[in-house]
């Protein structure tokens, strides 16, 4: 039906005036939706570095233990031969490093007053080798020279509420694998801003063998993997997971997906921003087109009835009307991706900055993402709500009654 | 075809309108038959339900009482796919305002006929060629209606009404929107096509001028036949199928209206 879709054709280029303002909301709706969704998606792809770079990881590899059950004694639901299973997973490909690290509680104390601490012990060479770096409100990191007093990091919310400053000492004490309790003194060397508040009250941070040496253990919490590359995560996930198999614990694998729970929140939280944005022109392009559309119906109430006498199947003048819709709303992508994506390039290329997003202190660069399938999916709705829009215009036309269409001036 | 019952039968066919609370009696009892192959003009001032009948015998209305048969199919009982099946093969419209599509060229126009029939491209371009040559507007064939003058805008409407070899061409004062030459030209021109492929043609006019070469002139006042003339010096005035006594019509008085 090569001439009926010439028809259509050129039926949409006949009210010039109409199909460009036609073309040029359809676009805009495009355009818009590609520019907040590439901007939602450049900030999802911000967030998700910067919480992987925070020390999430890629992937985390724990005992299954871990998630089974409350310790009884602190790591006792720990790995335990975890220098063999780093040297395992390290010598894959896109493999950049592993960070061993243990999760313990305890109480602090400066002397006259005492806390709880939530602490987290790291190696802090293999983790600022991943890139892996406190963000410090004041002092310095942990340095693993050995001998010299046992250094710690504190949350700022801890230094407040201890009253203490880097160079200051504080007493940990924590109960020990065996039951026993058992004390160290550090000093502070760095207080760290984590960007959560209830974290910040509790933080605590010393090397691993300051911990081993409190704790009376070997063993670790967690393995934290550091990839090359983000996106080699599944990749790497579904290598390593077969090799954690048939060693003497069991050892599962998480994905840095399975743990940013911020991150989903937000993600979240954005993409139901987006559905309604989207939502909103889908119906504005509904709305508005139905009412054009009836309008150049109307207009072509003669022809249309000229059409049907000469035994055109109504059929047809549904279809035409529908056909001449859906092109537009193709043609309105088309402006729309083109425009959209014109005008992201430009943007940036303007080097425009945002404000700092929460937990960070550095202006974002606003920046918007290329993504196809935003652009798929948005030329979609509107070709979608355009079709929609027609069927009510078509239906008219269609059931249009001849003799009275002729008669119509 | 069956010679004796003729092309169209219009049977005791009366159309009304609804009006306010009351109703328009567009036609009144109207009695007509036409053969195949015939020059017929129905003639009537403004009113007289010249167009109501045509669209009757188009199948694009149907009337309140009587009974229209085509080509012996009484169209009262068809439904409205084969209704459009019998408009689609079997008629061909002219309309006063041209109606042609004005995306299409001259050639676009008169193959969508062919086009609805489903008939194949190489069919196609041959006949839209032939039909464009019958009313002699092959140069014209690429131009859109917009760059045609209404002359040649309605003979291509004549081309599209006879591309597909309809049985019946119905023209509702094709005259009206032309000026007196080209008025004269397209009846000639339809006139030829009558005596030259046989196709039946019935078109109507309040202008008197142009029926002085129609062999047969069907008067229509307030939805009643008043008059069915058959002039006789007219070639193609054949078979007269009935004779309706008229208040005086004769040819002499064509003549004097067609002043
Ligand atoms: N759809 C309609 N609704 C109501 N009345 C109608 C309708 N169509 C026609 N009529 C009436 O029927 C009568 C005949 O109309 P018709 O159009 O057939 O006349 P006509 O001879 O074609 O006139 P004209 O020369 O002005 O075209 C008129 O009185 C007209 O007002
Ligand atoms: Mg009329």
């Amino acid at each position: 039906m090569g001439k009926f879709l010439l028809l259509a054709f050129r039926n949409v280029f006949r009210n010039r005036r109409r199909t460009i303002m036609t073309l040029i909301m359809v676009g805009g709706g495009v355009a818009g939706l590609l520019l907040v969704g590439g901007f939602f998606a450049r900030m999802f792809w911000g967030l998700r570095e910067q919480t992987i770079n925070d020390g999430l990881g890629h992937i985390q590899i724990f005992t299954a233990e871990h998630f089974n059950r409350e310790e009884k004694h602190v790591l006792d639901t720990g790995i335990e031969n975890w220098g063999q299973i780093a040297a395992t997973v390290s010598t894959g490909g896109h493999v950049r490093g592993i960070a061993p690290r243990i999760e313990f509680n305890g109480m602090l104390s400066n002397g006259v007053k005492s806390g709880v601490f939530m602490g987290s012990a790291v190696d802090p060479v293999a983790e600022s080798s991943l890139g892996f770096t406190p963000r410090l409100a004041a002092g310095r990191d942990l340095d693993t020279k050995q001998g010299g007093e046992i250094e710690a990091l504190i949350g700022a919310g801890v230094a407040h509420s201890m009253n203490v400053k880097p160079g200051d000492g504080l007493t940990l004490l924590a109960v020990t694998a065996d039951g026993a309790l058992n004390g160290i003194d550090v000093e502070i060397v760095g207080v760290v801003n984590t960007g959560f508040k209830e974290m910040d009250d509790r933080y605590l941070r010393i090397t691993l063998p300051s911990a081993q040496r409190l704790l009376q253990s070997d063993r670790v919490t967690n393995l934290v993997v550091g990839l090359d590359n983000t996106d080699n995560t599944d990749q790497v996930a579904a290598r390593l997971a077969p090799q954690l198999n048939g060693l003497p614990q069991q050892l599962v694998l998480k994905k840095w997906i399975d743990l940013a729970a911020y991150y989903k929140q937000v993600r979240s939280l954005f993409s139901t921003i987006f559905v309604f944005l989207g939502a909103i022109v889908f119906f504005m392009v509904l709305m508005s087109s139905v009412n054009t559309l009836l309008m150049a119906m109307f207009e072509r109430t003669r022809e249309i009835g000229t059409m049907l006498a000469m035994g055109t199947p109504r059929s047809w003048i549904m279809a035409l009307f529908v056909l001449e819709a859906t092109l537009l709303g193709v043609l309105g992508a088309i402006v729309g991706v083109a425009g959209g994506n014109l005008i992201g390039f430009l943007l940036n290329h303007a080097g425009l900055h945002l404000p700092p997003p929460p937990g960070t202190t550095s202006p974002m660069l606003f920046q918007v993402l290329h993504v196809p399938s935003l652009m798929i999916g948005s030329s979609i709705l509107v070709i979608v709500s355009l079709a929609m829009a027609a069927i009510l215009p078509a239906i008219r036309a269609s059931r249009l009654q001849i003799a009275e269409a002729l008669a119509h001036v | 075809m069956n010679e004796s019952s003729g092309l169209i039968q219009v049977e005791a066919v009366s159309r009304r309108f609804p009006l306010d609370h009351s109703y328009v009696n567009a036609l009144d009892n109207v009695n007509l038959r036409v053969a195949a192959g015939e020059f017929l003009a129905i003639a009537g001032p403004s009113g007289s339900g010249k167009s109501t009948l045509l669209n009757l015998i188009g199948c694009i209305d149907k009337p309140t009482s009587g009974r229209i048969l085509i080509d012996g199919v009484d169209t009262s009982t068809l439904t409205s796919a084969p209704m459009t099946a019998l408009r689609r093969r079997k008629i061909g419209f002219v309309f006063q305002t041209f109606n042609l599509i004005p995306v299409f060229t001259a050639a676009e126009n008169v193959e969508f006929p062919l086009l609805v029939q489903g008939i194949g491209a190489r069919e196609r371009r041959e006949r839209v060629a032939d039909a464009l040559e019958s009313v002699g507007l092959s140069a014209r064939a690429r131009h859109r209606p917009d760059l045609l003058s209404g002359g040649e805008r309605q003979r291509v409407a004549v081309a599209r009404a006879i591309v597909h070899r309809p049985a019946l061409v119905l023209a509702d004062e094709p005259t009206a929107n032309l000026d007196t030459l080209n008025a004269t030209q397209l009846i000639d021109l339809m006139r030829d096509l009558n005596q030259r492929l046989g196709l039946t043609f019935l078109f109507s006019t309040h202008d008197a001028r142009l029926l002085e070469h129609t062999p047969r002139i069907v008067r229509l006042t307030d939805g009643r036949v008043t008059s069915d003339t058959h002039n006789a010096e007219t070639p193609g005035a054949a078979i007269p199928p009935f004779q309706i006594p008229s208040e005086g019509a004769s040819h002499g008085q064509i003549s004097a209206l067609s002043l």
